[in-house]
């Protein structure tokens, strides 16, 4: 135990992470056990409550648990250490040293999570909010400033100078396009039709994203400022908040949410005296990834199958029900309130030339903290990876990063001193995308990575146009025959030419884009594509028909790791030996050499 | 308005697609999912141009592209032919049963590619979709997704919404839609419709959905006629011939 | 009878979903969501019975059944295993949990075991990505899933009954 000076505050507040990543591990029983040991609470010097918190980010280290004002985080926290933690924190006031967080590499014990590098280097606009109130109340929000930005905006200044604001502050649409959102709101306000329509893009499909996710389970009245400001900004009378049905607590959240902000007066008519009338809609997705485009997203809400159309007239014009129509991502929207309280200047004053404010990314794959992080835009690669994310897991190979979702770009590790932004992502033959960061390491196989987001977009490739359609499929059919060892050399000059067509010919983003993950590991991992083709060999062991493991008697000690973890049977060896794998039973599963802590398991 | 299309200029109204001022002006750009009829509906993007607004290129699909200022437009840059033969390799590695796309494939000088399935002859260009639509009868629409979307009746069964029309199987580019006529009967998608027969030729000419579906309309008109579309000419002609007789 | 008495009791409870919705078209969407929670699947008539409310063609309700992911046509089994393929899930091996299942069970990705028990499907990301790679079980979560943790959860299941 270490001795801890007890702030002696007036109250104690218990937070409890209840993010999906910690949800899954346990917190709701956390909280649970949390209120029940609370109740009757004669025992602490001071007012002490529980409250269950939207994500904090560090989801690696979860359920965590934070006592405020002491300022004290428990990471990995379980129903049963409730009891301990009320007994020696809450009461004599003393550090669980086994609960704080430890630096993987240091070895340092932290009291604080902020003390951390994964939270210093980080810069909190968007999730401003989330894992510090309880997005269920009203009143949390409202007491860090929740609409004070509405009514700024309503009460002193007129709907242009709204659109001049976000304008001036540079904001660019966080849903991947990066579309100055400033520009999309005059459009739209200079149109003369009427009505007009706002919709909240929350249709995050992204595998590997989660942070739209967060922002609404975690801090939903952001969002509804965002678009209540908008719908005064362009005169819009209606608003539709399009969210993954998946998302359950996201949406149960914002149901609360929009109740809660009709009762202050947020939303309804006449809002906060003025001649704005304005309410807001929730509308389920049905689980479709092209959905995250504007116009299937319109054609979906409109109660048809999710197909884009041509954009040659922009929403802004003819949108929602030929309407015009402002549509942004849920982040964008969380960015709004920043920008009109802080003002324009302020918020420019973050990020790059280009690029303003910050930009959230999930920090997901082979790095050591998994979790959400938010940073100013132009922060390198190997910031975000090395310095916030702590490295690769296992001491093992960086390799790639793949950015910006299945139509994204795998970066490699020349270009980790990439200041990030929308433009030098787009340079790199990626792009920012919803703000995905997937880091792979030598154990993972490029070829089959590319093979992974094509197969992704053939199921998720709405079918409407004949390149998107078409070409996926034989880009697909190309890039399984290259991990099953039956690629040619010729196979590479047809997958380039056909992903040319398919940028250019496609109907909307989503085909244009779907190439990105087979030109750009082409571009950077041509070797690999080479190796598959002319030795038929899978240097990262992943494709199963190129792939033989061996263990090296060199590096071996016989600890018997990886024979315990074989689910084949198929590693043998008497103990301080060196083993050995049998090649008639090995399913190539990967088990032993993920397991080895002496990378004595080889590829062949 | 006035905007150039290869080179030559040419009166538009703004809004009007690009197709349709080319088509007017004699330029012809290549379509495999465009009718009149219908407009058009950006999914095969065959007509894909590359057309230059100050200074700025870019490609577009002629089919719904709306003019609405000054343009250049050029229909056969290599970066478009380049596209063009890159579809119809894709159209034909898909339907290589299709004489169409057989045809296409040698103009186009395609390279060899192996296809999905050989028997395959539907390009999903959803002319037929549309076309049921016109008809009013919605018997078939798109289903399922990405590459494995196609087009079917619900639940792949006899549409009650039918009619037997055969507008979806007339108006496909590629022979996709079987219809078989044998005694009497019409089978189509999964139904099986009695015929009607032609008071002149004795033919059987249409299902009976369909000439009832007439009648109700021309009754109406006083002309409660079942007459193929052939011999109704013919009837026409004759009595156009008669008219003329009084005159002179 | 007691089909007779099931199938109208199917019927009501379409009705109901159906009916607490306004006849609008954009309304489908949300309408086939409750029946697929209803009934873990879309049976025929609910979709002929959503066509009517909407005045939507049924082919095009039939269309969006088919399009979108969250529908089913076919009932499902009485345990839904979801393996997430999302992208952290699927560096971490999660194609060597669907090969396990297969091993096991003998379906794919989208089947069900011919005994109704068991139904395999992927999703996306379900934002769990610290936890890849995940396995849901009926709801439960399953954090960081090996092959010899997949074949407890699927013994476990076999076990319970309803």
């Amino acid at each position: 135990m270490i001795k801890h000076q007890v702030n002696n505050p007036e109250e104690r507040m218990i937070l409890v992470c209840c993010g999906t990543g910690c949800l899954a591990n346990g917190s709701g029983a956390v909280y649970e056990e949390l209120c029940r040991a609370l109740e009757g609470n004669d025992r602490y010097q001071v007012k002490t409550f529980a409250k269950a918190t939207g994500c904090n980010g560090l989801c690696e280290k979860g359920p965590l648990v934070k006592i405020m004002p002491d300022d004290i985080t428990y990471c990995h926290v379980q129903a049963e250490d409730v009891s301990e933690i009320v007994e020696e924190t809450l009461i004599k006031g003393e550090l669980i040293k086994r609960l704080m967080y430890r630096d993987p590499a240091t070895k340092q014990y932290y009291r604080s999570h902020h003390d951390t590098d994964f939270y210093k280097k980080q810069h909190k606009v968007a999730l401003r909010n989330i894992g510090e109130i309880d997005p269920a109340q009203v009143q949390d929000y409202l007491e860090r400033g929740g609409y004070q930005a509405l009514e700024k905006a309503i009460k002193t200044m007129t709907p242009e100078e709204v659109i001049e604001e976000v304008l001036n502050a540079g904001l660019r649409g966080r849903g991947g396009g990066g579309f100055p959102t400033g520009l999309k709101w005059k459009a739209c306000a200079a149109t003369d039709k009427q009505p007009r329509y706002v919709i909240c893009n929350g249709d995050e499909g992204d595998p590997g994203a989660f942070m739209d996710r967060s922002i609404l389970e975690g801090d939903p009245h952001t969002v509804l400022e965002g678009l209540i400001i908008c719908a005064y900004a362009i005169g819009a009378s209606m608003g539709y908040i399009y969210v993954r049905d998946e998302y359950d607590l996201a949406v149960k959240n914002l149901t609360t949410a929009i109740k809660d902000a009709r009762k202050c007066g947020y939303l309804g008519r006449n809002i906060l005296g003025s001649s704005l009338s304005f309410d807001i809609e929730i509308v389920r997705g049905g689980g479709a990834f092209v959905c995250g485009e504007e116009t299937a997203l319109i054609n979906s809400i409109q109660g048809n199958v999710g197909e884009p159309w041509d954009k040659y007239i922009f929403p802004t014009e003819k949108g929602l029900w030929e309407q015009p129509t402002v549509i942004n991502n849920v982040e964008t929207w969380a960015n709004v309130p920043v920008i009109i309280n802080a003002g324009s200047d302020k918020f420019a004053s973050i990020g790059t030339e280009g690029s303003k404010g910050t930009k959230v990314f999930s920090l997901v794959g082979k790095v050591v903290n998994t979790g959400l992080v938010e940073v100013p835009m132009g922060t390198t690669l190997r910031e975000i990876i090395f310095e916030i994310g702590g490295g690769i897991q296992k001491g093992r190979q960086f390799k790639a990063v793949q950015t910006g979702g299945p139509s994204g770009g795998c970066i490699p590790e020349k270009l980790l001193d990439l200041p990030v932004d929308f433009d030098t992502l787009s340079q790199a033959g990626s792009m920012m995308g919803s703000g995905g960061l997937i880091v792979m390491d030598d154990r993972t196989c490029m070829v089959e990575v590319a093979r992974y987001y094509v197969n992704f977009l053939a199921g998720e490739s709405c079918g409407k146009c004949v390149p998107c359609r078409e070409g996926i499929s034989l880009l697909l059919d190309i890039l399984t025959r290259i991990c099953e060892g039956k690629g040619k050399l010729e196979d590479l000059d047809l997958l380039e030419s056909m992903s040319k067509t398919i940028q250019q010919a496609a109907l909307c983003a989503l085909g244009r884009t779907a190439p990105n993950p087979v030109l750009s590991t082409l571009q950077y991992f041509r070797d690999e594509y080479l190796e598959h083709i002319n030795n038929h060999r899978c240097p990262a062991g992943v494709c199963k028909e190129l792939t033989e493991f061996y263990i090296d008697p060199e590096l071996c000690n016989g600890c018997g790791r990886c024979r315990r973890k074989c689910p084949a049977d198929a590693v043998t060896g008497e103990k301080k030996k060196a083993h050995e794998i049998d090649l008639s039973k090995c399913i190539t599963c990967g088990e032993c050499i993920n397991n080895c802590k002496f990378q004595a398991v080889k590829v062949k | 308005m006035k905007i150039r299309i290869d080179g030559m200029e040419t009166e538009v109204t703004s809004g009007e697609t690009i197709l349709e001022a080319a088509r007017r002006a004699g330029i012809d750009i290549p379509t495999l999912c465009y009718s009149e009829a219908f407009g058009g509906q950006g999914v095969c993007r065959f007509c894909m141009v590359e057309i230059e607004v100050g200074g700025k290129k870019r490609l577009v699909a002629s089919c719904t592209y709306p003019i609405t200022e000054e343009m250049e437009v050029r229909t056969a840059t290599p970066a478009v032919k380049e596209i063009r033969r890159n579809l119809v390799t894709l159209l034909y590695r898909r339907a290589p049963d299709s004489d169409l796309m057989k045809k296409l494939f040698q103009e186009y000088n395609c390279d060899r590619i192996e296809p999905v399935d050989p028997e395959e002859s539907c390009i999903m260009c959803r002319l037929c979709v549309k076309a049921c639509e016109k008809v009013g009868a919605n018997a078939i629409s798109t289903v399922l997704r990405g590459t494995e979307k196609r087009v079917a009746t619900p639940f792949d069964e006899g549409s009650e919404e039918c009619v037997g029309c055969s507008a979806c199987a007339d108006i496909c580019p590629t022979g996709a839609i079987p219809v078989k006529e044998e005694d009497g009967r019409r089978e189509i998608w999964h139904r099986s419709f009695e015929m009607s027969r032609c008071e002149e030729c004795g033919k059987h000419y249409t299902t009976q959905p369909v000439s009832e579906h007439v009648k109700e309309q021309t009754e109406l008109n006083s002309s409660s006629e079942n007459i193929c579309p052939g011999c109704r000419r013919k009837k026409l002609a004759a009595e156009m011939a008669k008219v003329r007789l009084h005159v002179d | 009878m007691a089909v007779n008495s099931q199938q109208a009791a199917d019927r009501q409870a379409i009705e109901k979903i159906v009916n607490s919705y306004p006849p609008e078209r954009r309304f489908t969407l949300a309408i086939m969501q409750d029946l697929q929670k209803h009934f873990n699947y879309l049976p025929k008539e609910a979709l002929q019975m959503t066509a009517v409310h909407v005045k939507a063609p049924l082919s095009a309700v039939f269309s969006m059944a088919t399009f979108y992911k969250a529908f089913s046509l076919v009932p499902k089994g009485r345990v839904i295993l979801k393996v997430c393929d999302g992208t952290a899930c699927h560096i971490k091996g999660s194609n060597v949990m669907i090969d396990e299942i297969y091993k096991t069970l003998g379906i794919k990705p989208g089947e069900t075991t011919p005994d109704g028990e068991f139904s395999l499907e992927t999703v996306n990301c379900l934002g769990a990505c610290a936890l890849a790679p995940v396995l849901v079980a009926n709801e439960k979560v399953y954090a960081k899933i090996t092959p010899a943790v997949l074949r407890d959860v699927i013994k476990k299941y076999q076990g319970v009954e309803q």
